[in-house]
């Protein structure tokens, strides 16, 4: 049974007056009266049929842009406020939904968009009309992106894009696409890159979904054969794409890093040990325990970097280092979790344990594509090197 | 804890910690540890003179007692500045074992040794343990009995007393009446033997051989829960403290790696630019890091809530962590550092040495995670 419609009112004037832990049980609250239960702890990401209704139920709340100003639609929120309302989600076991139009692409608008971009794509973005996937990776370009080929050529007032895009989350659902595409080659592989916005229902482009090691269809290889794009489309400058994409690399960086994600982990292994009665056994327990105290010490890790975006200040690039631990961590914990349930672990899908009903394999699944995506783990430790401890290029 | 009437403890904290750094810097505390290796007591007791004028034995005394009052931050600021720059003197060591006496039920063998110990005049060490593995201060081992007119006749051995060689006295945990108590015991006391361990760092632990030792009435310093809970203060602050040595060794140890990495050059190329090598410092600077971050979270605790309970499961956070990390970091740098780094003459080896030690003292990681998990409540929330 879905419950009703939530009220639409009662929200203040300005969510930065309250103060802040006021402002955390108001959204604790809410998120806990209107989550549905379908989108929350989900096994992979979710699909935009799973979230809809939450969706619709934020929009309609005016939350579903959290940090987009307040004339467009957004909360209007600091960094601060931002980051409860993340880990007021993420407490609850809300999965993530296909958001990247509201954390990449407003922004992006907002900052380089054309007024009649904005006009056109910001209404349609917050309301889940458009729904955005990614277009950046490349077939030979993951890592080293500003090697990418796929090509978009002026002719006359659009232009026109040849090649290909792969590890494109749920791009079956989305209905747009914002897309990096070379439109001239400079003396450095970084220029040239121009920055566009593309209809998904544009003839001559093909969507194949991948089917990934979990069994899961949540990547696609997308396909553009002379796709027609007005050149409308394009954000910023010509030939100045790369600096739009880099340049949201602000306090969002702090999600990647969260300790929700292996904290979510843990407590599965908690729930396999628990079963498997391991908690009487020394050996497991001290390995459980060093688990843990590393993930309460990335969470102080952590902190300290909230703090740091509480006090207003900007975040430098050794916030890396909490994706990095974060990632290795949450791998580290669905391995115990498979040791932990022994013969279990060769179970696919949800496996009857001493009463309880857990899926085994999903953290295991699950904390793969992290140490990969969102720059590489190695392709961080090569910045962090470079950048904070000052090792030669 | 009392707070300084004059300074806050903020401003007495970054005072303290800017005439560390200065001392350290003109001192060479490196060169004295060099010196003093391997030769009793390990350190330069006319250094230790100095070190008491600068006031640091007083840090955590209170004002009323004649110390400095200052928290445990100042206390963290400089051992960790003070093992940075290899200082071999004890200061850990007399600033845990001051505790006791701190915690310890007012008296005037309490009154008359702190204010020796603030004059630099007394070294005093923490005799709590009476065999290797988990601290128990319920376990009867070191026993005293009557001796008639209110003096007590002491047996036993206390093991692993670190800064206990060419110490003045003890505070020596043992149980009388069938139950825990702490005594004062001068190292010049008929009864006493110190029996001096070479430690991996070239000073000195001892073990003390109580045969027949009288104490007279007033070195009875605590008896009953009081006992316990200076014992217990006393330890903890000891394993703040080894954090914050472990810490400030294992920065010292990084960064000396990263100067290597930076300047050596093989392949005619600096050894920093190759990406393995890239790697394995970023995952040192990760584990200084995460170490770092759990000492401030423990320090803001504290501040907002100084309950023993806290400490105590904090103090086995912080030196799990710091042990671990200074582990990875110390080993990882004799590698970096290639042949260089296993000889006596590179720092290096300075800090893989006393890490040995610090994470073997009063527990190990496995220890401390052990207790850590007996002592703090459940994560998931």
């Amino acid at each position: 049974m879905s419950p009703p419609s939530p009220p639409t009112i009662d929200a203040p004037a300005d969510w930065e007056a309250l103060p802040l832990e006021d402002f955390r049980l108001r959204v604790r609250t809410w998120i806990e009266a209107w989550c549905p239960d379908e989108v929350r702890y989900p096994a992979g990401r979710l699909r935009w049929a799973q979230s809809r209704e939450w969706w619709s139920r934020l929009y309609r709340r005016g939350w579903i842009a959290p940090g987009w100003p307040r004339e467009h639609g957004g909360m209007g929120l600091s960094p601060i406020r931002q980051i409860v309302m993340l880990e007021e989600l993420e407490r609850h076991g809300c999965g993530r939904m296909p958001d990247q139009g509201i954390t990449q692409v407003g922004p992006i608008l907002l900052r380089y968009g054309t007024e009649a971009q904005r006009s056109e794509y910001l209404p349609k973005t917050l309301s889940g009309e458009a729904i955005w996937c990614q277009g950046y990776s490349e077939p030979n370009a993951g890592s080293d992106l500003a090697s990418l080929q796929t090509s978009a050529r002026l002719q006359g007032d659009r232009f026109v894009v040849d090649g290909s895009k792969i590890w494109t989350t749920l791009a079956m659902d989305a209905t747009h696409m914002y897309l990096l595409a070379r439109t001239s080659r400079g003396a450095r592989k970084q220029q040239g890159i121009s920055f566009l916005l593309v209809d998904m229902s544009t003839p001559g482009i093909t969507v194949r979904p991948i089917r990934n090691i979990a069994g899961d269809e949540e990547f696609c290889q997308v396909f553009f054969d002379s796709v027609e794009i007005p050149r409308g489309n394009l954000v910023g400058r010509i030939d100045e794409g790369w600096s739009i994409a880099k340049s949201l690399l602000g306090f969002e960086r702090l999600g990647i890093g969260s300790p929700r994600r292996p904290r979510q982990a843990f407590a599965r292994l908690e729930q396999v040990a628990r079963a498997r009665g391991l908690f009487g056994d020394p050996a497991f327990l001290d390995r459980y325990t060093e688990l843990r105290m590393d993930l309460e010490d990335l969470s102080a890790a952590y902190e300290e970097f909230v703090d740091q975006v509480r006090r207003g200040e900007p975040l430098g690039a050794d916030v890396s280092l909490l994706k990095i631990w974060g990632t290795e961590l949450m791998q580290r914990i669905s391995e115990l979790a498979l040791l932990a349930a022994e013969d279990h672990a060769a179970l696919a899908g949800e496996v009857a344990l001493e009463g309880s009903s857990v899926n085994v394999l999903a953290p295991f699944y699950s904390s793969r594509p992290g140490t990969i995506y969102g720059g590489s783990n190695e392709i961080q430790r090569n910045i962090l090197a470079t950048t904070v401890l000052g090792l030669p290029r | 804890m009392t707070e300084p009437s004059g300074v806050d403890p903020d401003e007495g904290c970054a005072l303290v910690a800017r005439s560390a750094a200065d001392y350290l810097a003109r001192s060479d505390p490196l060169a004295r540890a060099r010196r003093w290796r391997d030769r009793t007591p390990g350190y330069d007791r006319e250094a230790w003179r100095e070190l008491a004028s600068l006031g640091w034995p007083a840090l955590l005394i209170p004002e009323a007692d004649g110390g400095l009052g200052l928290g445990l931050d100042s206390m963290v600021a400089v051992v960790r500045a003070g093992a940075a720059a290899s200082l071999p003197e004890p200061l850990t060591e007399v600033l845990a074992a001051a505790q006791a006496l701190v915690h310890a039920p007012t008296s005037a063998t309490r009154t008359g040794l702190l204010s020796r110990i603030v004059a630099g005049e007394c070294i005093v060490a923490l005799a709590v343990q009476d065999e290797a593995g988990p601290i128990d201060l319920q376990r009867i081992g070191t026993v005293a009995v009557s001796a008639g007119q209110g003096a007590w006749r002491v047996t036993g051995r206390k093991r692993f007393v670190a800064g206990g060689v060419g110490a003045d006295g003890y505070v020596v945990h043992a149980h009388a009446d069938h139950q825990p108590v702490l005594f004062w015991v001068p190292a010049d006391c008929p009864g006493l033997e110190v029996l001096a361990h070479a430690q991996a760092d070239g000073r000195f632990m001892a073990d003390l051989v109580f045969a027949d030792l009288v104490l007279p009435p007033d070195h009875l310093l605590a008896s009953g829960e009081p006992a316990l809970a200076a014992a217990w203060a006393a330890i903890d602050t000891a394993l703040i403290g080894s954090a914050a040595e472990l810490l400030g060794l294992s920065q010292r140890a990084l960064d000396l790696t990263l100067d290597y990495l930076r300047t050596r050059t093989q392949f005619d190329r600096p050894i920093g630019a190759f990406q393995a090598l890239q790697h394995r410092a970023v995952d040192l600077y990760i584990h200084q890091r995460i170490g770092e971050s759990v000492m401030r979270q423990l320090l803001d605790a504290l501040r907002h809530d100084p309950s023993a309970e806290l400490r105590t499961r904090g103090a086995s956070r912080v030196k799990a962590r710091a042990a671990r990390s200074a582990r990875q970091i110390t080993r990882e740098a004799i590698q970096l550092h290639g042949a260089i780094g296993f000889t006596d003459d590179c720092e290096v080896g300075m800090h893989v040495r006393r890490a040995l030690v610090l994470g073997a003292w009063l527990g190990s990681e496995l220890e401390h995670r052990r207790r850590y998990a007996r002592l703090a409540p459940p994560i998931v929330d």
